[in-house]
């Protein structure tokens, strides 16, 4: 073995003494091979994450203007236009009929019940006068629910609560997948005519929200409410009995509704 | 310190940031509530940054441990110098994580900073079998 000059200088080399030693591993090749791999697996990585999230965010920037497509802000616009609103219920105070729905904004059958029966039932009675329903939401599925739930219940202190429930279930994203960001919201807000989005916004933690959640998860629990959407049906001012429908069409609330009408 | 302990040393680590990753999967996945002392799991992990290109960050964590775990299993350089340039991309994107847990979604996820905790180690072990002489 060929030795060098240095080496013959220093009598005893430790590491060499019992196996033969490689190559020292913290070679500069070695060491720009890591760097490199390093740093395009971070880049990478990075890039990634913020194009993701620009994405996800329409634009990143918060400010506010920029909305992300919403479906349907026209229609529910047409659907539910000059119909008075307070609060959580939809229709005139004096409607002799009163339905109630207890509802997840991130419930299919919810959603289902919203697109296809809702219009009908508005169109055919809440428009004239004879029924007014009442919105509970309930935020048992999880956190998007209840992101959802607030910015509705903040709307309904504009008197916009209903506008917002259909535009979220006409734009329902799956379940728990994160879909209710801030900018949906403001998107959805954004939408809805005469509604101010910022205050929406700004009032979705507010403490009489929180209270209103309450009041309708303890009220779906005294009622035995243990799916969505579930339905109670009355006079107003009465009592109003659980709604049993075999399906979520409105011939059955229909016939329901006509019954106390005509009786 | 031997590379055989090293090896180990890599190994074990490498498991425990799987098990983190792994667990942040399943609540992902499962929809269960992350057990958070912290406060902010559930909003770190519901924020635009949570997911990469629809792959969610526990998952790509996940791989990305188990790599590194593959790496302590084999002594050869290819293994070493794989084994730290993985864990040095990690530990710069873990850098990163925390740079968008305190200025973009400013809510802290504890599992989040254990794992960043987990990956620095992990850096240093792996650099350090990059110094060690191939044991064989």
């Amino acid at each position: 073995m060929a030795r060098r000059k240095k080496q013959a200088r220093v009598p005893v080399a430790p590491r060499a003494t019992t196996r033969q030693q490689s190559a020292p591993l913290l070679t500069r090749r070695r060491v720009l091979v890591v760097a490199v791999i390093a740093a395009a697996v971070a880049v990478g990585l990075v890039g990634a994450s913020i194009l993701s999230a620009r994405g996800d965010g329409d634009g990143g920037g918060g400010g506010g203007g920029e909305t992300a497509a919403i479906a349907g802000g026209p229609d529910v616009e047409l659907l539910l236009e000059d119909i008075p609103q307070e609060g959580a219920v939809l229709g005139e105070d004096d409607a002799p009929v009163t339905l109630v729905e207890y509802a997840d904004l991130q419930c299919p059958f919810c959603a289902d019940w919203a697109l296809q029966t809702f219009p009908v039932l508005v169109a055919d009675y809440v428009r004239d006068g004879r029924l007014r329903i009442e919105f509970r939401g309930l935020s048992f599925i999880g956190e998007d629910s209840e992101e959802a739930l607030r910015a509705a219940l903040a709307a309904g202190e504009q008197g916009k609560l209903w506008n917002v429930v259909d535009l979220v279930y006409t734009n329902q994203g799956a379940e728990n997948s994160g879909w209710v960001t801030d900018d949906f919201l403001r998107a959805v807000g954004a939408a809805v005519p005469g509604l101010d989005a910022d205050r929406m916004m700004d009032a979705r933690d507010a403490a009489e929200v929180t209270a209103a959640m309450e009041e309708a998860a303890a009220a779906a629990q005294s009622d035995g409410v243990s799916g969505t959407p579930s339905f109670l049906l009355g006079p107003t001012g009465g009592d109003l009995e659980p709604l049993a429908v075999s399906s979520l069409g409105p011939e059955e609330f229909r016939a329901a509704i006509d019954e106390l009408l005509g009786g | 310190m031997s590379d055989r302990a090293l090896r180990i040393a890599v190994g074990v680590l490498a498991l425990a940031g799987t098990g983190i990753a792994a667990y942040l999967t399943y609540t992902k996945y499962a929809d269960a509530t992350i057990a958070c002392a912290t406060g902010g799991c559930e909003t770190v992990q519901d924020s635009e940054y949570a997911e990469i290109l629809g792959l969610p960050v526990p998952v790509l964590g996940l791989v990305g441990y188990l790599a590194i775990f593959a790496t302590a299993w084999f002594a050869g350089d290819t293994a070493r110098v794989a084994g730290a340039a993985l864990a040095l991309g990690g530990l710069a994107f873990s850098v990163y994580l925390i740079f968008v847990q305190v200025f973009a979604i400013e809510a802290y996820c504890q599992w989040c900073l254990a794992s960043d905790a987990v990956m620095a180690l992990l850096a240093v072990a792996t650099v350090a079998r990059l110094r060690r002489p191939s044991a064989t």
